[in-house]
């Protein structure tokens, strides 16, 4: 069997505060295969978005990696080195951010950042560069000329579309998708998603998504993994965590997208708020908000537990 | 009321901010030093006015800091000017901070066609030149500490209108102030115990840096000649010393305590604001504690994201 | 370009404010301004003296209005008055002989020490914690808080005086007459050197901290995350990406300062003897010229404005978000 694209161990992720280091990754293991499309979701400050940077090891201080393994295409993620990092930067992983209005240098022009992009890492003279930018912008639908546009010349589609060409150019293994559409109205954002599949479809790179929005997630993803408080607490198909979720939390969720119901069914919320990382309860982090808990969950933090064929779950009750 | 906003909003964070940081601490001690010199040191000097010797001595046992060209003790001119600068300083400071608050805050406040008209009149003063108009403005009145502090006033308080009104701008959008004003408020009381209340820790850095500012420009204004040139003040010190061609005798004495004295109250002050500012910025503060981590580590800060294994 | 035309509807207005002060500050003497003017003068001026005195600031017996109106008038025609101290020399003409002094001074000076001020303030927040960012920041703020004018002094005394490196004060030796030759700039510019680097060193400590503040805070931002995630090099990072971004703040903060810088440079002008306006604020004062005093007050302060738009051209080159109007 092939080793995974992207195979994660135990990762720790803190950030170091005056009050002593929260955990913002606990422990948390997965593996993405290529070309497979894997959907990362939970609430804000689950840590979904922090394992994003974590993997680039671009999270700004005060974030270190505290611990585990990450392993890509058979290199050992946490044991680069500054210059190893740049050349895997963009060339194998890339990143489209949430915000891209935020994301794109409001000084310099569009066109300018795909091609300072090549010309970093020694992929083209300037001119072809700069062809090869007027490309990308066709590839994601958008006209050549808006090389010379500002980014607040363009509207939100339009900036977003700008983020997936740059992380694109240098036809990566690994695209990360962090809350890409978050700030798009929904017709756009379909558009932009479909787009993205497409593309991932002709070029055989493999997706992290990572979103808050479960339906989008559902739909986009072949495997999803879902965050609560810095733990992975359930990890498997889209269409068995959408059918079957074994997970209290997930089941939570659930009931609470109603375009996966359809049936005029009660939209529940989950009761409380997810808890202070700094502090979180003991045993189970959920269990202060799971309708099913017993005293065990108060007592000890379960593990992921193999449930089906790459199904797995970290609850107590799932087995 | 918010207890974390209150802890860095109110005046106690200065306290703080006093013990924990090493720059505020040593301005905080470097400028009580001054003050201390301000209110007793006249009474341990003699009469600065008395001619006591030769004029132009080097310093010696006798007059530590020497003679000016007049023959008066530079010492005693020194110290007896540190109580008149200061005392200026520090009241055309609080001065400045209080019209500049009056108009800012009315402006942030208020909004509308008031805060667009005191917004241009603020405008146009910081971009006039301050000490031409000040010197202008001086001459036509009669010398003394009240035209140098309503003139310090008309040239300084422009840059605290600006900072002060937007920071009552942010503070308005603010929850808490839009329920008071749903619960029907008063603007007075809205003011009064919403918004200065979460101000106080920025007005006291404004008042701290405008003293800076109104030594400096009373020291220049003095220089020129147009404070009251027989009053003892570092500033006029300085004015007799390049009177007396004080830097063509050699006579460097009759200047440089003085300076020395200006640019130590000045460096204080500024420490105090510095280190306030390290305490409250928060990304300075987290910044901090991951250095030492890494640190206490043996590793080194590195661009990209640290690998610091947690041996359990 | 609508941007410059309010900027510069703004700087007309306060030139009309300037105008305006300088028509009422005269009648803030107390009693008759006419009377308080005779006062003082009387003894020392002959009778046309005093009457263009009364006629520079429209003390005439006419209505308020029409006399604002006639000071209007002459000063939009360049007429500021006759001086007292050098009568019967019209004030623009006085002002006219130190002017480009004072412009070569103030502005080398601004522009080398904002520039000089602005790259350490990169280099600073770049590496921090470096020698840039540590002791270097806190001597540039002692030295700051020393009165421009007293390091002037001290500049003159040991590296003029006591060493004797650099002439002691003048724009140029009194060998020398001026003219476009390579022997005159060089005189020039070896006496530039102390006044020009007093101003310099006094205001660096402004200029590095403000930048490094403002690229402290950019390098967090978003854009430069995703420069750095891109595998640029740390140099396009730093400076295209995060000081580029940086500048545009410290360029508005340039423009608030020039005026204080301006302030600063004329006394520093007085202690070198410098021939720019300086000096002839300092003559002003002491004989009590007001026509003078008010007119180089005028003068600065349109020159100022003058930069301030000049500024804001740069700024509006500098950012591309004011080019337009919202798209």
């Amino acid at each position: 069997m092939t080793e995974p694209l992207l195979s994660i161990r135990d990762l720790c992720v803190d950030y170091v505060t005056d009050r002593g280091p929260v955990r913002a990754i606990d422990r948390v293991s997965l593996a993405l295969e290529r070309g497979e499309i894997l959907g990362i979701g939970g609430e804000s400050g689950s840590g979904k978005s922090t394992l994003a940077q974590a993997l680039l090891r671009t999270l700004p201080p005060p974030a270190v990696i505290a611990g585990g393994e990450a392993r890509f295409e058979g290199r050992d993620l946490l044991a680069l080195g500054e210059a190893e990092l740049r050349e895997l930067r963009w060339q194998r992983i890339s990143m489209v951010f949430q915000s891209a209005m935020d994301a794109l240098n409001p000084v310099i022009t569009v066109g300018e950042q795909i091609v300072d992009t090549l010309l970093a890492h020694g992929k083209a003279t300037p001119g072809a560069a700069r062809a090869r930018a007027g490309d990308l912008l066709e590839m994601v639908g958008l006209p050549r000329d808006r090389l010379a546009a500002y980014a607040h010349q363009l509207s939100g589609g339009m900036r977003q579309r700008v983020g997936i060409a740059i992380a694109l150019a240098l036809e990566p293994s690994l695209v990360i998708l962090d809350e890409p559409t978050t700030a798009l109205d929904v017709i756009v954002e379909r558009e932009i998603l479909e787009h993205i599949r497409a593309l991932q479809r002709r070029l055989g790179f493999a997706v992290l998504f990572i979103t808050h929005d479960l339906a989008r997630m559902l739909q986009f993803s072949d495997r999803v993994a879902i965050f609560y408080a810095a733990r992975l607490v359930e990890i498997g198909p889209a269409a068995a965590l959408r059918d079957a979720p074994r997970h209290p939390y997930t089941q939570g969720l659930l009931r609470a997208f109603p375009s996966l119901r359809g049936d005029g069914g009660e939209l529940a919320s989950i009761p409380g708020a997810p808890p202070s990382l700094q502090d979180p309860p003991s045993g189970c982090r959920f269990h202060p908000r799971c309708p099913r808990a017993v005293d065990l969950c108060r007592q000890r933090n379960p593990e992921l537990v193999q449930l089906a064929p790459r199904h797995s779950a970290a609850c107590h009750l799932a087995g | 009321m918010m207890p974390e906003a209150a802890r860095v909003t109110g005046v106690a964070v200065w306290w703080d901010a006093i013990r924990r940081d090493r720059k505020a601490t040593f301005g905080a001690i470097l400028l009580a030093l001054f003050v201390l010199v301000g209110v007793v040191g006249p009474w341990l000097v003699g009469d600065p006015d008395a001619l006591v010797g030769i004029p132009l001595q080097p310093p010696s046992a006798e007059h530590w800091f020497g003679t000016n060209g007049q023959g008066q003790d530079v010492l005693a001119q020194v110290v007896v000017g540190t109580r008149v600068s200061l005392a200026i300083g520090f009241g055309v400071g609080l001065a400045v901070v209080l019209f500049g608050a009056l108009v800012g805050v009315t402006a942030g406040y208020f909004g509308g066609r008031v805060d667009g008209l005191l917004s241009i009149l603020f405008n146009v003063f910081l971009v006039l030149p301050g000490l031409p108009l000040a010197i202008v403005i001086a001459a036509y009145l009669p010398s003394g500490p009240l035209t140098l502090g309503l003139v310090l006033v008309v040239t300084g308080w422009a840059w605290n209108a600006r900072v002060l009104r937007a920071q009552t701008l942010a503070l308005r959008r603010r929850d808490f102030v839009a329920a008071a004003v749903v619960a029907g408020e008063s603007n007075w009381r809205i003011l009064t115990s919403e918004i200065l209340p979460n101000m106080m820790s920025l007005v006291v850095a404004q008042t701290i840096g405008s003293t800076v500012y109104a030594i400096g420009a009373q020291v220049g204004l003095e220089f020129l000649g147009l404070g009251d040139v027989s009053a003892v003040t570092w500033g006029t010190n300085l004015y007799w010393a390049q009177n007396d061609s004080a830097l063509l005798t050699g006579a460097w004495w009759t200047f440089a305590p003085t300076g020395l004295c200006v640019a130590l109250v000045g460096f204080a002050l500024t420490m105090l604001n510095s280190g306030f500012d390290e305490i409250t910025n928060p990304r300075l503060q987290m910044e901090r504690a991951w250095r030492a981590h890494l640190l206490a580590r043996d590793q080194k800060p590195t661009r990209s994201t640290p690998v610091v294994p947690d041996h359990d | 370009m609508r941007f410059l035309l309010r900027r510069l509807g703004f700087y007309l207005l306060a030139a009309w404010v300037a105008l305006t002060l300088n028509f009422f500050l005269p009648r803030l003497m107390p009693g008759d301004p006419a009377t308080a003017l005779f006062a003082r003068f009387r003894g020392r001026l002959g009778p046309e003296a005093m009457q263009a005195l009364r006629e520079t600031f429209g003390l005439t017996d006419a209505p308020l209005l029409s006399q604002y109106l006639t000071y209007l008038a002459h000063a939009l025609r360049g007429d500021l008055g006759i001086s007292v101290a050098y009568f019967p020399s019209p004030v623009t003409e006085v002002i006219a002989t130190g002017l480009i002094w004072t412009i070569f001074l103030a502005g080398t000076a601004v522009v080398v020490s904002f520039a000089i001020g602005t790259l350490l303030g990169v280099a600073a927040a770049w590496w921090r914690r470096g020698w840039v960012d540590t002791w270097l920041p806190s001597l540039l703020v002692f030295l700051g808080a020393f009165p421009y004018f007293w390091l002037a002094m001290v500049a003159l005394y040991v590296l003029g005086f006591t060493l004797g490196w650099f002439p002691l004060g003048h724009a140029y030796g009194d060998d020398l007459t001026p003219g476009f030759s390579v022997a005159f700039f060089a005189d020039v510019a070896r006496h530039a050197v102390l006044p020009i680097g007093t101003i310099v060193i006094a205001t660096l400590g402004g200029w590095l901290l403000s930048m490094r503040n403002t690229m402290i805070a950019i390098l967090g931002s978003d854009y430069v995350n995703l420069a750095r995630a891109k595998g640029l090099p740390a140099s396009r990072v730093a400076l295209r990406y995060a000081a580029r971004n940086a500048l545009l703040p410290s360029v508005t903060g340039f423009g608030m300062a020039l005026g204080f810088v301006l302030g600063g440079s004329l006394l520093t002008e007085i202690v070198f003897s410098y021939p720019g306006q300086g000096y002839l604020l300092v003559q002003a004062v002491r004989n009590q010229d007001y026509p003078l005093m008010q007119g180089i007050f005028l003068v600065i302060t349109l020159a100022v404005l003058a930069a301030n738009w000049l500024v804001d051209l740069v700024y509006l080159w500098l950012d591309p978000r004011t080019r337009e109007s919202a798209s």
